[in-house]
């Protein structure tokens, strides 16, 4: 059979089914169609045949309203047995002359119901796919869901990103620091309330009856020292990390929390440094209408020293114009000196600030005790 | 401390609002925490004369009276009867309102009828005038008030005031005063500073102090100065109103007019005073008293003004006559010396104290008052007897008497005077601005720092020489130590709002631990990615929880808060073990969290050097509870609780996420004190973790219920080893055979057992092997199980035949079977 033949039968087919389709009748009481094939010199038995049994078996086809009465139509036409395949088997009875016009005309209607058949059953294939009940897509599907990050860790990250942007990088220290370099480096008295056993963890010292030596760092602070005296200036470090005060927990303490120190040490640094680097990085945290302001303060490293109040729509929606957030200053001589940097040819500036604090404003989290306690209802939500 | 406007305003002029004062003390660094608005609470309460005084016609209890108030008569009905017709009493007028009491609503007067009588307005006590309760009745005036005369100007509050209560950094004990203050706002106004004139240095006629009082310092380094006064012939008696209201206001409780006198001056001045009754101090001889300024003997006994007895050591300084102790030095006054009803002639001391020694005997005695305060954050050595004459001067004007002629004053080594220099190219290098000299000279001038020996100005020489200025520091500045000191003086009354800030710049940072920070963040990355939510647990925890991880090795805290936080957590475990049940506790059943964190360890092999004595090490650690999957509404397995497969698998994820190839997991044999059943894990030989099911005990003790799965991790360990690089494999481009096999070997085989057999035998072409069942039952004999693999086979260069593959399957097969004392199932 040529690709002509072929795609004739093709659109004969689509119009019968059509018509089929539109006039709800069977198409043999549609006499003038059978004009097509029914060439006046050929034997009429045979060839009349053809069409009540091709429509007879298109019937059946469509008919059938699953695979399995498919299959039995199938069997009724073209199986061995078949009705169809029964005409067929006459052909060889037929004359020379009318052999040719007769089997042309048994092949197209072979080929039209082969075509009707697979077509039925890719119909019907696809209803037995589906579920016997329609899927309700209103309901819940099956989670695979993500853990998250600690609020703590999500804020000291931007703080860590933030800082990185402009040449930062990370430094760390230990948690259990000696006095040296938690307090007398950095330029703490030696009477200092700070250091009192009242504020400060001390471990027990191993040798029995021996005085405590070592404790818990009460800033990160203790960094800025080992990195000076490890490094040569220039220095840029961020360092976010534990730190320890000797307070009962309540909303607004914990003994254990975390810090943030930014510490930057270079020829020429000045305080309009300073602004202009909190400026940034807190503009770059908390977003762009956030105004910061210096007020003058006292920290024993640093000279002169500043607070920072923050103001912005997070602390006016807390009912305050300012927030004070962060200490800083510029790094004090005697540190320098302490560490073995020439205070008359660097100058830098540090400063730190509670994690814990700026994500309580960030997301408006009334008690720091939520941050240790891991509830998992409190860590989804961040 | 407080301060209140309009006690500074007799120091310095400004016309700031009482609002932007606040701001501008914040601004140079004085931190406000809280303005309170007073002294209109008197609106409408004015000096009223009583008239008459009558029985009241309806009442016996009541009275009624006619008084004046300036304006005219009026009609009061009184329930006192405690005051006379010609005395003069504070009237509140109808219309207006007493100082509400606290938590109450204000009342206002209104002229009503008592008992049938008309009454236009109210005869006050102190109680309702909120002045205190001392006197019973209507408020008695003095005979000079003027009648008509607002109530509050009567008092000396004139108008309203404004009270701040200002935090002072430790740094800045000089602003622990009202002077202080003012001397702030004279320096950045610029306004003159005046200082209240001392006129009266003795009375006419009076004998020197030197022949009633003698001083004697012990220890001069605890008490560097001393100085007495005498005052003959007070009288004791309630303080002026001026004088009380004045303290009232910024919280001191009146006592009497010359205690009131020395705390005054103290709130003035900054420098603490004692007034001792000088006929309470015994001398040996008849002749006069010694002071004595000496350590106590140890376990000495000291009544202090409080009543209390203390028990001192002979670090504790004191004042004392000949025969016993007069005062704790610094910090409080004895009971058997104090200023009393009787009292006639007083001793003022005004001295200096070592600040270390005043704070350690404040804190060991756990007693701090206005003086220990003040002398342990540093007091001014050079106003002590500027402060001894103001007290004396405010003594003879308040409660009368003569004062002895001049001063004993034990200085045995007058401060040396102190001068730091500054740089001007330092001053403008550190603060980023250009500042003229004059400008700088001009703002720590306004602070009373003077220029000494300037040498002067090179001819051509512009502005900014480098020739450094010298500055004389005075004595109430103790925080004045070095020339950035002076820097920051410069640039707090310039105003740090007035220096630009300047965008980020300079040199690229670099330190080690910054690659080990993103270290930290890939591992979080890779256990939030996989279902666990992060958790920070407490650095302290209780020593039992402790040791369920570690058995010995802990670090102990030596000043704990408490029991429940004594060690350094030696493992995240305990932790976890603690969120889990503070979930659990809140119905959250199931729970699946990891932490990274430091934990601390003291091996018992430390050296002796106390530094190098704690471990810290980084962890991570993993604890799951409860279902697997969230909540679903449909399935056989939905309801499928964590179990130690679920762990492996995590910890397998993520040990390849994270790069690390080679673990091993050996099964402990036996229950430890925190697991059932454990393993440990290890990366080649070292001992890398462990990971296990909680003890059944354990989890009840816990409030668990269903089986808890941990693990931790040495992160430090894990980092050195990690490899995170990537290459790329060609993907195969020739198929693969697969052969299963499944096999009854004896329960005691371990899958670990298998691979070693396969990889012993070498097979050819064999790219992997997977296990895909574990089967025990059904036709499979007791204390035996089935295990079922998937080989794969594929060569990189061909199509491989199912011989040759068959030929390597079973000679596999082969060596299983005789290594295993395997039977293949068929």
């Amino acid at each position: 059979m040529t690709n002509a033949v072929l795609a004739a039968n093709i659109r004969i087919s689509a119009e019968f089914s059509k018509r089929d389709a539109q006039a709800g009748c069977p198409f043999f009481r549609c006499p003038p169609y059978r004009i097509l094939y029914a060439p006046s010199s050929l034997s009429m038995t045979f060839l009349d045949q053809i069409e009540p049994l091709k429509q007879s078996a298109l019937v059946e086809l469509s008919a059938a309203l699953d695979l399995a009465s498919l299959e039995q139509a199938r069997v009724n036409y073209l199986g061995s047995n078949g009705k169809f395949t029964g005409l067929m088997k006459q052909l060889g009875a037929l004359s020379k002359e009318e052999k040719p016009a007769a089997g042309k005309a048994i092949n197209i209607a072979k080929v039209e119901l082969e075509k009707a058949l697979a077509e039925r059953r890719t119909v019907l294939e696809l209803k037995a796919s589906l579920p016997k009940d329609p899927t309700d897509f209103t309901l819940p599907g099956r989670r695979r869901p993500l853990g998250k990050l600690h609020p703590l860790t999500q804020v000291t990250e931007d703080i860590v990103r933030s800082f990185r942007k402009i040449g930062f990088v990370v430094a760390d220290g230990p948690e259990v620091e000696d006095e040296y370099h938690c307090f007398d480096a950095l330029n703490t008295p030696a009477d200092h309330p700070a250091r009192d056993t009242q504020d400060t963890f001390y471990l027990q010292n191993p040798q029995a009856n021996a005085q405590p030596s070592m404790l818990l760092r009460t800033h990160t602070s203790s960094v800025q020292i080992r990195v000076m005296k490890k490094q040569q200036p220039p220095v840029r470090i961020i360092v976010p990390g534990r730190v320890y005060r000797r307070d009962n927990a309540d909303a607004t303490h914990n003994p254990t929390f975390h810090q943030v120190e930014g510490l930057y040490v270079d020829r020429n640094v000045t305080v309009g440094d300073l602004k202009g680097t909190v400026q940034f990085v807190f503009e770059d945290l908390m977003g762009s209408g956030t105004r910061i302001r210096f007020r003058p303060h006292y920290f024993s490293y640093t000279e002169p020293s500043f607070e920072i109040d923050f103001s912005s729509t997070l602390t006016r929606k807390m009912g305050k114009e300012w927030l004070e957030i962060a200490g800083c200053g510029m790094v004090h001589p005697q540190v320098f000196e302490n560490v073995g940097y020439d205070p008359e040819i660097w100058t830098g500036w540090a400063f730190g600030f509670g994690i814990e604090r700026i994500a309580m404003i960030r997301y408006g989290i009334n008690d720091i005790r939520l941050f240790y306690e891991n509830d998992v209802r409190f860590l989804r939500q961040f | 401390m407080k301060v209140t406007l309009n006690w500074l305003k007799q120091y310095v002029d400004f016309n700031w609002s009482p609002e932007e004062l606040a701001d501008r003390l914040t601004m140079l660094g004085v931190e406000v925490e809280g303005v309170q608005k007073i002294g209109s609470e008197f609106d409408g309460v004015v000096v009223a004369q009583v008239i008459t005084k009558d029985k009241h016609p309806n009442a016996d209890k009541l009275t009624l009276c006619r008084v004046n108030d300036g304006m005219g008569e009026r009609q009061i009905v009184c329930g006192a009867h405690n005051f006379n017709p010609g005395d003069k009493v504070p009237l509140i007028l109808p219309g207006h309102s007493l100082p509400p009491k606290p938590g109450e609503q204000p009342m206002t007067i209104k002229v009503g009828k008592i008992r049938g009588v008309e009454s236009h307005g109210m005869m006050c006590s102190p109680q309702e005038l909120g002045l205190g309760d001392l006197v019973q009745g209507i408020l008695i005036l003095r005979k000079d008030a003027k009648i008509g005369q607002p109530f509050s100007e009567y008092l000396g509050r004139t108008g309203s005031d404004v009270v701040y209560d200002l935090e002072i950094t430790p740094n800045r004990p000089d602003l622990n005063s009202v002077i202080g203050i003012a001397r702030e706002i004279a320096a950045v106004t610029g306004n003159l500073l005046r200082l209240p004139e001392l006129t009266q240095t003795s009375s006419p006629g009076s004998q020197p102090v030197s022949a009633l009082v003698s001083v004697r310092i012990d220890d001069a380094d605890l008490c560097p100065r001393y100085t007495a006064r005498v005052i003959r012939g007070v009288k004791i008696a309630p303080s002026p109103d001026w004088l009380k209201s004045t303290l009232e206001k910024v919280g001191i409780r009146s006592i009497n007019n010359v205690v009131d006198v020395t705390n005054y001056v103290m709130l003035e001045v900054g420098q603490p005073l004692h007034a001792f009754d000088y006929h309470l101090l015994q001398s040996k001889a008849a002749t006069h008293p010694t002071i004595i300024i000496r350590r106590a003997a140890e376990g000495e006994k000291f009544k202090t003004l409080d009543g209390q007895e203390r028990k001192l050591t002979s670090q504790t300084l004191l004042i004392a006559d000949e025969a016993k102790a007069v005062a704790l030095a610094g910090v409080m006054g004895g009971q058997n010396s104090e200023i009393n009803p009787s009292t006639v002639d007083v001793l003022i001391e005004s001295a200096y104290f070592k600040p270390q020694n005043i704070r350690a005997t404040s804190k060991k005695l756990e007693l701090r008052t206005e003086s220990s305060y003040r002398f342990e954050r540093g007091g001014d050595i050079g106003i002590c007897d500027w402060a001894s004459q103001r007290t004396a001067q405010l003594i003879l004007e308040t409660a009368c008497g003569t004062l002895a002629e001049g001063v004993v004053d034990a200085y045995p080594k007058p401060a040396e005077p102190k001068h730091i220099a500054l740089r001007h190219h330092k001053v403008t290098g550190l603060l980023g601005i250009e500042l003229r000299p004059e400008e700088i000279e001009l703002y720590l001038g306004q602070l009373g720092l003077k220029v000494v020996n300037r040498k002067p100005h090179p001819v051509g020489a512009g502005i900014g020489a480098s020739e450094p200025v010298s500055f004389l520091i005075p004595t109430f500045r103790v925080d004045l130590k070095r020339e950035v000191d002076l820097i920051e003086e410069v640039a707090r009354l310039h105003g740090v709002d007035k220096i630009p800030a300047t965008p980020p710049r300079g040199a690229i940072g670099s330190n080690p631990y910054d690659a080990v920070h993103d270290q930290l963040a890939d591992a979080r990355r890779i256990l939030t990615g996989m279902g666990l939510h992060e958790a920070q647990g407490q650095t302290l925890i209780s020593d039992t929880a402790a040791k369920l991880a570690v058995a010995a090795e802990l670090a102990p805290l030596s000043n704990p808060l408490s029991s429940d936080m004594n060690v350094l957590r030696p493992s995240l475990l305990p932790g976890l073990l603690d969120a889990f049940r503070h979930n659990l506790s809140h119905k959250n059943y199931d729970v699946a969290l990891f932490e990274l964190g430091r934990t601390f360890l003291r091996p018992k092999s430390a050296p002796e050097e106390t530094n190098a004595a704690t471990h810290e090490e980084r962890r991570v650690a993993i604890a799951l509870t409860g279902q697997r999957q969230p909540i679903f509404w449909t399935g056989a397995d939905r309801e499928a609780k964590f179990d130690l497969y679920d762990l492996k698998g995590l910890l397998e994820e993520f040990f390849d996420q994270f790069g690390l190839r080679g673990l091993s997991y050996t099964r402990r044999s036996d229950s430890t004190a925190l697991f059932l059943e454990s393993a440990t894990i290890h990366l080649g030989k070292s001992h890398v973790g462990v990971l296990g099911q909680l003890l059944p005990a354990l989890a009840k003790q816990y409030d668990l219920r269903d089986a808890v799965l941990l693990a931790e991790l040495n992160l430090d360990l894990l980092l050195a080893r990690r490899n995170p690089g990537k290459s790329f494999k060609p993907l195969p481009s020739f198929p693969a055979i697969q052969r299963d096999v499944a096999m009854l070997m004896p329960e005691a085989t371990s899958h670990e057992a298998v691979l070693q057999v396969v990889k012993q035998a070498k097979p050819a072409n064999l790219e992997s092997v997977e296990l895909f069942d574990v089967f025990r039952g059904k036709n499979v004999p007791p204390s035996q199980k089935s295990m079922a693999y998937a080989f794969t086979y594929r060569s990189p260069e061909r199509t491989l035949t199912d011989a040759e593959v068959n030929t390597a399957h079973e000679k596999l097969v082969a060596q299983l079977k005789q290594h295993l004392q395997a039977t293949v199932r068929e």
